[in-house]
């Protein structure tokens, strides 16, 4: 396990906003010396384009075309403009309802699981003997895909699968059940086999930003008599925080965008009472057809990842420096 | 007190991640008629080429497969050249507005895909890619370009534009710097793009079934799903040998280049 880490600054992961500057730079004197070689600022303009057309044509298009639909009542054959008659009937859908309850319930469920269980595995694993190996195999999951994760916890998660059998063996009959045919079971078991998959990522990234942590500062606070749960607790701790602001964003983001594994494990069912709002919009649009309902689902739910994703970023940026003690 | 805890933490951790993936490997030898209705919890049999042979022919997973290799592959490709050069554009050149064109690419991760799935459908029926290769394989490109011009990005800022003026007095095209001094100074952040966004298009469930229905174009997850509705009348044993063989590229990638991975990862929470 090599690479080396580096201070968090301005902190930056996929899918998550920062409020800073892009850092640009402004075209170098070399440039204007060269006395027109550059044929001008449009000379760049081909370099950007076929990113441009690739994006521009099979997503920002794509996602105007939803927001315009969402205002539409369509069936896939017949359209006509109702305003904001979908998001009323969203209000009062009792399915959607649940759909919210359920996405709160993924985000929740992964901010606590594989986030603390990530920070408590790479803490525990470093500078641990074969801790490398230990993490190693926590991080295996992460290299195979939602579905397949989803096929094989099927397996486990039936009612004669292994889940039962384990718990029938050391002798909780009681709490052998069937898994995925019950509201709020089916959720909770998904989190948990979501979480044997996701926990690998975070547990690279906090051994990451453990190994940044200064020597020093760890000696220093050993003279000073700390150990154990107050090193942790003001040490190590207040310096993983960089790490842990990505870490917790981007499980923001990923719980919101969950899809695979509950599509593989219940379809949303039984009678839809495990749709998160990403399912809910893709059997909206394509197994009944309402296709400008299904487009307002959408637009709620991106309003929500980037809604949570600013907040959280404008809480966490301004650096309020270690937490009080 | 901290010792021993830590050490049984840790062991505890790696059984439970441990019995998952050795309940699968164990399962996938039983032979499929043989399958007793339960998890087997010891070998049974030793029939793991018969299952992954039913999955790969009789599934349509072989099919899928060689789809999928071909999406990931390409499409990881052209996302990872294609951004390379938008990134090349909006740091290096003297392109207006350069903020403005990086959230345009950008734009394409902060959404989730179901903003843009309804119109994608739309858009394909019409123009006939419905259900073709080639119609996945634009997706793919277009849905991996925005992380791949990140990352690039996030490296080509960290590089000296003395480099770039020293070629511009040397009478270096822009082509030539691209080409001759950048590609080959971002090798490792490109190789780590590509292994990412590979992974992504590879790893793909949605957008599969969303534009693609016959077994010669749908991804592989897609196939892996048909396989698994039919979950009566297959025998666990060979889902989860075609659990098995969907996984084993990505893991392998990530096992050859961990490193990379790790990297990757690192220039991403910069």
């Amino acid at each position: 396990m090599t690479g080396t880490a580096t201070p968090a600054h301005g902190t930056t992961a996929k899918s998550v906003r920062v409020r800073r500057r892009v850092p640009t730079r402004t075209p170098h004197q070399a440039a204007k010396a060269g006395g027109g070689r550059l044929g001008g600022p449009l000379a760049a303009l081909p370099w950007a384009l076929p990113a441009f057309a690739l994006v521009g044509v099979l997503l920002v298009y794509p996602f105007f075309r939803s927001v315009y639909g969402s205002f539409f009542e369509d069936n896939g054959f017949t359209s006509s403009y109702t305003g904001l008659d979908n998001y009323a009937r969203l209000a009062d859908d009792p399915i959607f309802g649940r759909s919210v309850l359920n996405t709160l319930m993924w985000v929740a469920g992964t901010l606590l699981l594989p986030v603390l269980a990530g920070l408590l595995i790479a803490v525990a694993t470093h500078r641990m003997r074969f801790g490398g190996i230990a993490q190693l195999i926590v991080v295996l999951p992460f290299a195979i895909s939602g579905a397949a994760t989803a096929v094989l916890w099927n397996f486990m998660l039936t009612s004669d699968g292994a889940v039962n059998q384990v718990l029938r063996g050391i002798g909780l009959d009681g709490w052998a059940q069937s898994w995925l045919l019950e509201w709020p079971q089916n959720t909770l078991a998904m989190i948990v086999a979501s979480t044997w998959q996701a926990t690998g990522l975070n547990v690279v990234l906090f051994a990451i930003g453990l190994r940044g942590i200064p020597r020093e500062t760890v000696e220093a606070a050993e003279l000073d008599g700390a150990s154990g749960w107050r090193m942790f607790r003001h040490i190590t701790l207040p310096q993983l925080r960089a790490v842990t602001v990505v870490v917790v964003g981007m499980a923001i983001v990923n719980s919101l965008k969950a899809f695979d594994m509950i599509w593989i494990l219940t379809k949303g069912g039984p009678s839809r009472s495990s749709e998160t709002l990403a399912l809910s919009m893709y059997r909206e649009t394509f197994r009944l057809f309402h296709v400008g309902y299904g487009s307002a689902i959408a637009l709620v739910l991106s309003m929500i990842v980037v809604a949570s994703s600013w907040m959280y970023l404008r809480r966490q940026m301004p650096d309020t420096g270690p937490t009080k003690s | 007190m901290g010792r021993a805890v830590r050490t049984l933490f840790v062991a505890g951790c790696v059984v439970l991640w441990l019995i998952p993936l050795y309940l699968l490997v164990v399962n996938a030898l039983t032979p499929a008629a043989e399958y007793a209705g339960r998890p087997g919890w010891t070998v049974q049999g030793f029939d793991l080429w018969q299952n992954v042979r039913t999955a790969w022919d009789a599934a349509g997973i072989g099919d899928s497969f060689q789809a999928s290799l071909l999406y990931a592959a390409v499409c990881g490709l052209v996302a990872v050249l294609v951004a390379a050069m938008a990134a090349f554009a909006v740091v290096v050149l003297p392109i207006p507005r350069p903020a403005f064109w990086f959230w345009l690419i950008y734009s394409g991760t902060l959404f989730p895909l179901q903003m843009f799935l309804a119109p994608l459908f739309g858009l394909y029926a019409d123009a006939g890619l419905y259900d073709t290769r080639i119609g996945l394989m634009l997706v793919y490109a277009a849905w991996a370009v925005p992380f791949a011009f990140f990352l690039v990005r996030n490296q080509l800022t960290t590089m000296s534009p003395e480099l770039t003026e020293a070629a511009l007095i040397d009478g270096a095209s822009f082509g030539r710097i691209f080409w001759r001094i950048h590609v080959p100074l971002m090798k490792a952040g490109l190789g780590a793009a590509f292994v990412f966004q590979f992974t992504a298009v590879w790893n793909d469930l949605l957008l599969g079934i969303t534009l693609s229905r016959s077994p010669d174009v749908q991804p592989v997850m897609a196939a892996l799903t048909t396989l698994n509705n039919a979950y009566a009348s297959t025998g666990p044993p060979v889902i989860l040998a075609g659990a098995l063989i969907v996984s084993v590229p990505t893991l392998l990638l990530f096992l050859m280049f961990r490193g990379l991975f790790l990297r990757g990862i690192t220039a991403s929470t910069r």
